[in-house]
């Protein structure tokens, strides 16, 4: 039981690394045939949030963390589905039998239950590190966001 | 490793607050404000009540409640107490606890429920504190220990536990409480490091949402959180789709994009609702810094957009790619004066 509570680093890169990655990944994107045709808006509309979330992953630090982790291999399955690597701690169901406060357990896992299934590759996190992860991932996302936002301001006609 | 060895272990090195931490160790009873009090004003006087043995130290302990006045303590040495009724009389509940030593040997007490508030407590009461017993109290919570300590309420003088996490994360060990009633086993103590954790966690995670400091009860906060969560994700489809709307109608140029990002980041007050505003004003600015060595132009104003194709563009790409980013990054803002006049 003797584990060290490390500080938690929740340092995210700065706004260019974000903005240098997703702008790659769209230069690329542009250099496809395909991607310029007027029909199928969808198609690329779906490119681009893979485009978005793929190089958001990368700057966040590549495999350093384990949402980035999933979004990576998710991306490079080509698939749409997501994969859910439903294997948790045996401790998390144990734990919820044996606690006598009954109520919130409960209910947090359920929340925790939702956050999962938001957040790549919850399934295979234990409760803290899923916190921890969201974390990190809600600062990724938001970095993300803003760079995007910009980037449909300073291109969007006046 | 019981009480004295320790105390003589301490003693030896001479420094008046590694001594006090070793009595420290005990959380005496009465929490932080017998905390201060055991920390003597005089350090030379606490070194005798070290060298006593346990018991004796308890039973002074117990006639300083009982007499409620220093003079027993003083024949012990040059020891000053406050005298303070409530501590005394939380050292006569502390006797009661510390004569319950558990197989390590190792006896603490404690009336906080959490030493978080118990930290406040130390603020607020400057009479009894000096600025060194604040820190040697500080001292002691960042102390490493091997030693598990179980804290007593002391309120209830029998054998109730109570919790403290703070204490817990400043220990490379994770120095787990019991809490009140319920069994010690290495179960249940698991079960509280693991939601010490989490709670640990939470806290941070509600800095990170805005609005989640007011809300009480980790099930909404959590809620709040996957929201914001779900919020984000769905601007980022929203933006998604926008830009595949926006971006066959421009043949934008990696750099002049890039600098221009890198224009307004560095500008520090970056946001997405005023850029519109600040985009020309920062255009103004950086037009003398800028310093692109890949666009070798007539003067900027008439920087003809539709005028970049793909060539150009693969060109620039190609050289771009790796090192000119990172001068761009890196380098001062060489923001493209009229790039930002998107006027297509």
């Amino acid at each position: 039981m003797a584990s060290a509570d490390k500080p938690i680093n929740t340092d995210v890169p700065e706004k260019d690394v974000f903005a240098l990655h997703f702008l790659q990944s769209l230069s690329n994107l542009r250099r496809q045939n395909t991607f310029n045709s007027p029909e199928k808006t969808n198609d690329r509309v779906k490119k681009i949030k893979k485009a978005a979330y793929v190089s958001m992953a990368r700057a966040a630090g590549g495999t350093s963390r384990l949402w980035s982790r999933a979004l990576l291999r998710r991306a490079a399955k080509e698939t749409n589905k997501v994969v859910r690597f439903s294997r948790r701690k045996k401790r998390v169901t144990w734990l919820r039998r044996r606690s006598n406060r009954r109520d919130p357990v409960e209910e947090e896992e359920k929340e925790a239950e939702r956050l999962r299934n938001l957040v790549p590759g919850g399934g295979a996190m234990e409760t803290s590190k899923l916190i921890e992860e969201t974390a990190y991932y809600i600062k990724c996302l938001s970095m993300q966001v803003k760079v995007m936002q910009c980037l449909v301001d300073g291109l969007s006609p006046k | 490793m019981d009480l004295s060895g320790r105390f003589g272990a301490r003693s030896g090195n001479g420094v008046p607050f590694r001594e006090v931490t070793g009595l420290e160790s005990l959380h005496l009873g009465g929490g932080d404000e017998f905390r201060q009090m055991v920390l003597p004003e005089n350090g030379g006087g606490f070194t005798a009540l070290l060298e006593l043995p346990p018991t004796r130290a308890v039973e002074l302990l117990h006639s300083s409640s009982s007499s409620s006045s220093q003079a027993t303590l003083h024949s012990v040495g040059t020891l000053t107490f406050p005298s303070n009724p409530i501590l005394m009389e939380r050292a006569a509940r502390f006797s009661v606890i510390a004569t319950e030593q558990n197989p390590n040997g190792n006896i603490s007490g404690e009336t906080t429920t959490s030493s978080v508030p118990s930290n406040e407590h130390i603020k607020t009461e400057p009479a009894e504190t000096e600025t060194s017993d604040q820190a040697a109290v500080e001292k002691q919570n960042n102390r490493c220990g091997k030693r598990k300590d179980f804290d007593k309420k002391v309120k209830s003088s029998t054998k109730k536990k109570s919790k403290s996490s703070e204490e817990n994360e400043k220990l490379p060990y994770v120095h787990v409480r019991a809490r009140r009633g319920q069994a010690t086993d290495s179960h249940s103590l698991a079960e509280r490091a693991r939601r010490e954790k989490i709670n640990a966690r939470m806290k941070l995670l509600q800095e990170l949402v805005p609005g989640c400091d007011k809300i009480q009860g980790t099930a909404l906060v959590l809620d709040e959180i996957i929201n914001h969560v779900q919020s984000l994700q769905r601007q980022v489809e929203m933006l998604s789709m926008r830009l595949a709307s926006v971006n066959p109608r421009i043949d934008f140029n990696l750099d002049t994009i890039l600098a221009s990002e890198n224009g307004s980041l560095m500008d520090g007050s970056f946001n997405g609702t005023t850029m519109q505003l600040a985009w020309p004003h920062q255009v103004m600015e950086t037009e003398q810094s800028y310093h692109h060595r890949q666009l070798q132009q007539p003067p900027p104003q008439q920087w003809p957009f539709d005028g970049l194709n793909q060539p150009v563009w693969g060109r620039e790409e190609n050289q771009d790619h790796g090192n000119d980013h990172n001068s761009l990054m890196v380098g001062s803002a060489s923001l493209h004066p009229n790039q930002v006049k998107m006027e297509l």
